[in-house]
C-alpha cells in the first residue's frame, strides 16, 4: 500500500513531480558527467601535457654507455598504452668537414622523436632514409646549408686528445668534455675570438639532471661565458648553477681542457656525407645540433648500439611515473631513471587546479539541485495540505507522514539519478569531444554512486517541506472551506 | 451505556469563549444530531469529540478514557482506532483511486484488505466504481466513498460533519439510508448540520448557541 500511494502519487500528479524530477534529474545529469570528467581529466589532460616532450629520461650508471637492449628492457616495467614514445640519443662532437667548425652530432630514432617532442618544427621533413640529416637551425646558418644541401661531416675518437699537440690560436674553434654528475659525460664546443676570449658556448647537459645540471645547457647559464680568457675560473668569471655544483664544474673543466677541433678531418676517422632534408627550430638548445639517424650514427663513430640518454614520454600520474621510476632503478642496476621534475610537476599543478575547479561547480550544482528540490517539495505540501491532514485525520501518525514524503522523495531521487547518469554521460561525452577531442570511457561505478547521491539530496531535500507537513493540523480538513 | 461524556468543557482562544461549561452524555449505538449557527462552537466541540483539539478545560471521557489528558499522539491513535470521520467537502486523495481512498484508512489503522475495501463500496452501492479515481465520480459518489472509508475499522463512533452540506436531495437521502443502516448495526452516530431534515433523522438534537447548550430535542418520530 505504502509504494501504491505514492507510486500513484507520482505518476498521477505528473506535472508537479515532473518539475522536480527534471531538477534532480538535470542536477545528477551535472554531476555524474562532471564526475566522468573529473576521473577522465587526468588521462585527457595527460594526452594533452605528452605535447611538452618528455617527462622522464633513462641515463647509464656511472658513465658507461647504455645499449638499446638494455634500454628496451627496461621500458617492460611501464604499460604499452602508456609509453607515448622512447626516444634514443647518442651524441658526439662531430666537424664539418669543410668549415672545420665542430657540433653536437645526435644519433636517435626519428620515429621516435616525434612522439616526445611534439614541439620541434621541422622545416622539410624527418630524415627517413640513410645519409639524410636534420640541421639545427643555428647550424645551417652558421654553415650556409639549405635544404637539400649537402654537408660532410666527420668523427674523430677522442677528438680532444688527438688534437692536443695543436696550439690553441685566436680565432680557433675548440671542443672538450669533462665528467659531471653521476660521471656522465658534458661536452661543450666554443669558439674563440681575436683576442683569445670566449666568443660562443655551447654546453650539451642532456645526460645531467634536466632541472639541475641541464640548466647548463640555457643560454642564460652559458652567455656569462663570453668574454672570458681560459682558464675560465668557477666562482670568479662565472658562477655556478645553484644546486649543480658538479655540472658547473664539469663545464668549466671541459671549456679549459678543450682543444682545437681544427684539422680532426685529415686526422684517421670516419668521414659521412649527408643530405639535409630538414631544418630544426625549437627555440632551444637542439638548433645548435646536428641530428642524424642511428645507423649513420654508428657509421660515424664506429661504435654500434650506444646510447647517452633515453627519453620517455610516459602518459601516466606523478605516483605512476614514480613508481616506475623506482622500479627500473631497481631491477636495472646499470640504469638511472630520472623525472623530467618541471614536466611533471607542472602537469600535477595543473591537473590538481582542473579537478579542483570541477569539484566546486559540483558541489555548487549540487546545492542549486537541493534548494530547487527543496522548493518544488515545499510548493507540493502546500498544495495537499487538505491531504496530509485528511491523512492525519484518518490516523496517520506522524512517523507514517514523514515516511510518506520521504519515500516520494527517495524514489523522485533514484528515478531522477538513474536519468542524470545516462544523459551525464551524454553530456560528459559532448564536452570530451568538444573540449579535449577524445571520447571518454563509461564509468559502470558511477550509475550506482549517481543514483545514491540524487537520492540522498533528494532526502535532505525533503527535509524541511517534511517539518511542515507533520506540524499541519489535521483539524483543518473538517473547516468547510 | 455511555461512550461519550463531556464534562463541563471549555474552550477559550484568547476572550473568545467558543465553548463555555458544555456537558454532553451519548450513550453507545446513540444517533445524535449537533446543531446551530455559524460560531456558536459546533467546529470546536467536533475537533474535540474527533480527537483533534483539547479543551481548555473539563473532562472528555471517549469509551472511559479522558482524552483531554493524553498526548496528541496517543489522540491520533485513538482517533484511528475508535472514530470514523465523514466531511462536508468529501475530501479524498484526489490521485488515488476511491478504493485505494478506502485503503488508506485501512493501512493506517492495520493492514490494506483490497477485498474488504470492495465489499464496503458494495455496501455503499459504488463496487462498480471502485477503480475510478474522485475527479471521475459525482459528489454524492464521493460522500458515500468518504462512508465506506469511514466504516471500514469498524470505529465504535462515526462523526460526520456537515455529511450532506455539499449534496442534493437524492444523494442526501442516500446517505442517510446508509447512517440508518449503520445504527441499526449499532454504530454510534454523531452528525453535525445545519439541515433540520438531516437533523431530525437522529434520535436526539442538541442545539448549541454562543458556546453553550442552549435546548435538546428529543425526536419522537424517530424510525429506526
Amino acid at each position: 500500500m505504502f509504494l501504491r500511494m505514492i507510486t500513484a502519487s507520482l505518476l498521477r500528479r505528473r506535472s508537479r513531480m515532473l518539475v522536480a524530477l527534471l531538477s534532480i534529474g538535470i542536477g545528477a545529469t551535472i554531476l555524474s558527467g562532471l564526475v566522468t570528467i573529473y576521473y577522465d581529466v587526468p588521462r585527457q589532460m595527460g594526452a594533452q601535457f605528452r605535447n611538452y616532450g618528455a617527462n622522464m629520461i633513462l641515463l647509464p650508471s656511472g658513465g658507461e654507455k647504455l645499449t638499446t637492449g638494455e634500454a628496451q628492457e627496461a621500458l617492460g616495467a611501464i604499460p604499452a598504452d602508456q609509453l607515448v614514445g622512447a626516444t634514443p640519443y647518442r651524441y658526439v662532437t662531430a666537424q664539418m668537414t669543410r668549415s672545420q667548425l665542430s657540433f653536437m652530432a645526435a644519433g636517435t630514432d626519428f620515429t621516435q622523436v616525434q612522439a616526445t617532442s611534439p614541439y620541434f618544427m621541422v622545416e622539410g621533413a624527418y630524415p627517413s632514409g640513410s645519409r639524410e640529416v636534420l640541421l639545427g637551425e643555428e647550424v645551417a646558418q652558421t654553415i650556409g646549408a639549405k635544404l637539400g644541401s649537402v654537408v660532410e661531416i666527420s668523427y674523430k675518437p677522442d677528438a680532444a686528445s688527438a688534437d692536443a699537440a695543436t696550439p690553441i690560436t685566436p680565432g680557433a674553434a675548440l671542443a672538450g668534455s669533462a665528467e659531471g654528475f653521476n660521471t656522465n659525460l658534458v661536452y661543450v664546443t666554443l669558439t674563440l675570438d681575436d683576442e683569445m676570449k670566449i666568443a660562443s658556448l655551447t654546453v650539451n647537459a642532456d645526460t645531467q639532471t634536466p632541472e639541475y645540471g641541464g640548466r647548463a645547457a640555457e643560454e642564460t647559464y652559458t652567455r656569462q661565458f663570453i668574454g672570458k680568457s681560459l682558464p675560465v675560473r668557477l666562482g670568479e668569471d662565472v658562477d655556478a648553477l645553484s644546486g649543480a655544483t658538479i655540472t658547473s664544474d664539469a663545464v668549466v673543466q671541459a671549456v679549459n681542457s678543450a682543444r682545437p677541433t681544427a684539422n680532426a678531418a685529415a686526422a684517421s676517422g670516419n668521414t659521412l656525407s649527408l643530405r639535409v632534408v630538414g631544418i630544426l627550430d625549437t627555440g632551444g638548445k637542439e638548433e645548435s645540433y646536428i641530428f642524424l639517424s642511428m645507423s649513420d650514427m654508428a657509421a660515424l663513430t664506429g661504435a654500434e648500439d650506444e646510447l647517452d640518454v633515453m627519453e620517455l614520454s610516459v602518459s601516466a600520474s606523478g605516483a605512476e611515473l614514480e613508481g616506475y621510476v623506482s622500479e627500473i632503478a631497481e631491477k636495472h642496476s646499470g640504469i638511472t631513471p630520472r623525472l623530467v621534475k618541471r614536466v611533471t610537476r607542472s602537469e600535477g599543478a595543473v591537473l590538481s587546479k582542473l579537478q579542483a575547479l570541477v569539484f566546486l561547480v559540483t558541489a555548487v550544482v549540487l546545492l542549486l539541485t537541493m534548494i530547487c528540490v527543496s522548493t518544488t517539495m515545499m510548493a507540493v505540501v502546500t498544495e495537499r495540505r487538505k491531504e496530509i491532514g485528511l491523512r492525519k485525520a484518518l490516523g496517520a501518525s506522524d512517523s507514517s507522514i514523514r515516511a510518506e514524503f520521504l519515500g516520494e522523495g527517495l524514489m523522485l531521487g533514484g528515478l531522477g539519478g538513474a536519468l542524470g547518469a545516462a544523459l551525464g554521460f551524454v553530456f560528459a561525452q559532448v564536452v570530451s569531444v568538444h573540449v579535449f577531442e577524445s571520447s571518454i570511457t563509461f564509468q559502470p561505478l558511477l550509475l550506482p554512486v549517481t543514483i545514491l547521491v540524487s537520492m540522498i539530496v533528494a532526502a535532505v531535500s525533503c527535509l524541511l517541506p517534511i517539518k511542515h507537513a507533520v506540524a499541519i493540523d489535521p483539524a483543518l480538513v473538517l473547516k468547510g472551506e | 451505556m455511555s461512550l461519550l461524556e463531556l464534562k463541563n468543557i471549555s474552550k477559550i482562544y484568547g476572550e473568545l469563549k467558543a465553548l463555555d461549561n458544555v456537558s454532553l452524555h451519548v450513550d453507545q449505538g446513540e444517533w445524535v444530531a449537533i446543531m446551530g449557527p455559524s460560531g456558536s462552537g459546533k467546529s470546536t466541540m467536533m475537533n474535540i469529540i474527533g480527537c483533534m483539539d483539547k479543551p481548555t478545560k473539563g473532562e472528555v471521557l471517549l469509551d472511559g478514557v479522558d482524552i483531554a489528558k493524553e498526548s496528541s499522539k496517543k489522540l491520533t491513535d485513538i482517533r484511528r482506532d475508535k472514530i470514523g470521520l465523514i466531511f462536508q467537502q468529501f475530501h479524498m486523495v484526489n490521485y488515488l483511486t476511491a478504493v485505494e481512498n478506502v485503503m488508506v484508512a485501512q493501512y493506517y489503522h492495520s493492514m490494506p484488505d483490497e477485498a474488504e475495501a470492495l465489499e464496503a463500496l458494495g455496501r455503499v452501492g459504488l463496487r462498480e466504481r471502485a477503480r475510478h479515481l474522485p475527479s471521475q465520480l459525482s459528489g454524492g459518489e464521493q460522500q458515500r466513498v468518504c462512508v465506506a472509508r469511514a466504516l471500514i475499522n469498524h470505529p465504535e463512533l462515526i462523526l460526520a460533519d456537515e455529511p450532506t452540506g455539499n449534496l442534493d436531495e437524492a444523494n442526501e437521502n442516500i446517505v442517510l439510508d446508509l447512517f440508518r443502516q449503520l445504527h441499526r448495526e449499532g454504530t454510534t452516530l454523531i452528525v453535525v448540520t445545519h439541515d433540520p431534515e438531516v437533523a431530525e433523522a437522529a434520535q436526539r438534537t442538541i442545539v448549541l448557541e454562543h458556546g453553550r447548550v442552549a435546548r435538546e430535542i428529543v425526536n419522537e418520530n424517530f424510525q429506526a
